[in-house]
């Protein structure tokens, strides 16, 4: 299983040597967030064959962009008075590609320690890879990881691979993916109440998930359906519904939760469970809102063109992932996405001679001038770049 | 495809696929703006065909209601930005009359809107003959004033050039040399004067025009 997933991990370490180099202008992000979770996990040990608790949630993010990868590390606890807990943690790197831009690297590691009731006791540590191509409107990943588990003194290994694709249709984001999984850490299974085969070394499971996100700005609601099915070592067939929701309160707090069931991750080493989750998120730091302040990397400019007029052309330095428009009087603000282009995100719009308001928003977040116009006032508490085209 | 975009799209080409003057089709009812608190569009509608029936550039009110749905602004607020607006071109109007084109009058009233005194535009009006537009020097100016340069010195270097017989390119190309030297760090009112003296440089002196200038009527 090793051994599959080696060429992999040798590929995205390689990666570093053609790690793409950009000016980070984006500063540090750093999260703290507390709440409760009512979980509900079939038991092995349990008499009525099901663990129900609540639970604290604690957990830290932080991200940290550099010139030519990002780091991210988080770490959660969940704590219930019954003394079940989880810990987990992930650091991971993500290197954009020299190549070509439309590529980006992820590769990290992640532990967790836990004490579950319905899963023992134990820990685990695993290594993942993925490899994103990246369009302004979609993309593609694939990915492979593996793990080693302890529970209760026995060890375990398991593995993944994962593909996906994502798209965007404005405010609506959508992924499908599908995943592969082979494990042998039979309690973990069982806890779900999977039938095994008891002459079996190991099982197979495959998982199909659609999600379809809904954003405004730093809010979103997301659904997500997924299915799982025993190929080798269990006939279980599973399905899990669930829901989550961001509400940003103010500048630095938002209000995050999640219900729905999560299927048993035999590479994380956690149990399939119900749930739900509320809690606060505050975020640090000179980055509190994932929407755009005044990027310091916005322009607009007028190019000559050959004959009456010029072209607006207007560059926004921001991640792979955003989704920018520009609007002005020339649209009849009507927003035009931008596309990506050698690392930037690009709009060139034709103008006639004459003066222009134009405003630029990343994330449906708020509409702003490019940071190099004179800015004038637009009448409905916000501002607008003023361009004039000879 | 988002309803407000199917909404705006099919706005945009009724005004100007169809060939009819926004002013009109405004007048007759014919736009409905995608304002959804229908008290608000009402007056909406009404300011602008208010605003047709004097003459004013109905494409500018149209813009800036758009603006506001666009920016998710209150019904309220488009009503009383479109009438603030309204009022602006009619001021703009009055002030380059008496035959301002629909360019002027929308330049004018931008340049009203952040905080040219009146009688500035009368002064950039009279500095060139009526026959000649002056959007462009008024674009220019609300643009200075926006960087913060003095108005009254971006109104001197303006139509000292002006008087010079620059072109409305010349003029644009000012206001974009002033726009580079700000970013390099240049304060607005100084980078005025410096590439205000650079066009200067390039026009003919008073001396020169007098001399050059045809003497007696002008051919047709």
């Amino acid at each position: 299983m090793i051994r599959r997933a080696a060429p992999w991990l040798l590929i995205h370490l390689a990666a570093f040597t053609f790690a793409r180099e950009v000016d980070s202008q984006e500063p540090s992000e750093f999260r703290l967030e507390a709440g409760y979770a009512h979980v509900r996990q079939s038991s092995e040990t349990d008499e009525t064959r099901e663990s129900v608790f609540d639970a604290g949630l604690f957990a830290v993010f932080w991200r940290r962009p550099a010139a030519t990868w990002t780091f991210l590390a988080s770490g959660n606890l969940t704590y219930g008075a019954d003394s079940v807990a989880a810990a987990q943690g992930v650091a991971a790197l993500s290197i954009p590609w020299s190549l070509d831009d439309r590529l980006r690297t992820e590769t990290g590691v992640a532990g967790a320690r836990f004490a579950l009731r319905s899963a023992g006791r134990g820990g685990n540590a695993n290594v993942f890879a993925r490899q994103h191509f990246i369009t302004s409107n979609g993309g593609a990943w694939a990915g492979a990881g593996v793990a080693r588990t302890s529970r209760d003194g026995a060890g375990s290994t398991s593995a993944v691979q994962d593909i996906g694709v994502w798209g965007r249709l404005g405010f609506l984001y959508g992924s499908g993916s599908y995943a592969w999984q082979q494990s042998d850490d039979w309690p973990l299974l069982r806890t779900a109440g999977a039938p095994v085969d008891p002459a079996a070394d190991r099982y197979v499971l495959r998982d199909l998930e659609l999600v379809l996100e809904a954003r405004g700005g730093p809010n979103s609601i997301a659904v997500s359906w997924a299915a799982r099915r025993g190929l080798s070592g269990t006939t279980q067939r599973v399905e899990a519904v669930s829901a989550s929701g961001i509400l940003q309160l103010t500048d630095r707090v938002a209000f995050t939760a999640s219900a729905g069931r999560q299927f048993a991750d035999p590479v994380r080493g956690l149990p399939q469970a119900e749930l739900f989750t509320a809690s606060l998120r505050l975020s640090l730091g000179r980055k509190p809102l994932p929407v755009m302040q005044r990027s310091e990397l916005t322009s607009a400019v007028v190019e000559e063109r050959p004959g009456p007029g010029g072209e607006l052309v207007v560059r926004v330095f921001a991640a792979d992932t955003m989704h920018i428009e520009v609007a002005g009087d020339f649209s009849q603000w009507l927003p035009l996405a931008l596309e990506r282009e050698e690392g930037f995100w690009v709009a060139r719009v034709r103008l006639q001679p004459g003066s222009y308001r134009v405003a630029v928003r990343v994330n449906y977040g708020p509409w702003r001038a490019p940071r190099n116009l004179a800015r004038v006032r637009d009448d409905y508490g916000g501002e607008a770049g003023l361009v004039v085209v000879p | 495809m988002s309803m407000h975009r199917v909404v705006v799209l099919t706005l945009v080409a009724l005004v100007s696929l169809a060939g009819v003057p926004a002013s009109t089709a405004s007048a007759q009812g014919k736009v409905v703006l995608p304002i959804t608190d229908a008290k608000a569009r009402t007056a909406v509608e009404r300011t602008i065909a208010q605003a047709a029936a004097k003459g004013l550039p109905v494409q500018a009110l149209l813009a800036k209601a758009m603006e506001g749905v666009t920016k998710q602004a209150t019904g309220s607020e488009i009503q009383v930005a479109v009438a603030s607006l309204a009022k602006r071109l009619e001021q703009a109007q009055t002030l380059l009359a008496p035959s301002p084109s629909a360019a002027e009058v929308v330049s004018g009233a931008n340049a009203l809107g952040v905080g040219v005194p009146a009688e500035m535009l009368k002064r950039i009006r009279a500095s060139w003959p009526r026959e000649r537009s002056v959007a462009m020097p008024l674009d220019v100016l609300t643009e200075l004033t926006a960087r913060k340069v003095p108005v009254e010195h971006a109104v001197e270097q303006i139509t000292s050039l002006m008087a010079r017989g620059a072109t409305p390119a010349q003029i644009a190309g000012l206001g974009a040399s002033v726009q580079s030297d700000v970013a390099a760090g240049l304060a607005p009112d100084a980078a005025l004067e410096v590439r205000a003296r650079g066009v200067m440089s390039l026009l003919p002196s008073p001396a020169a025009q007098a001399v050059g200038a045809p003497r007696g009527p002008s051919k047709p």
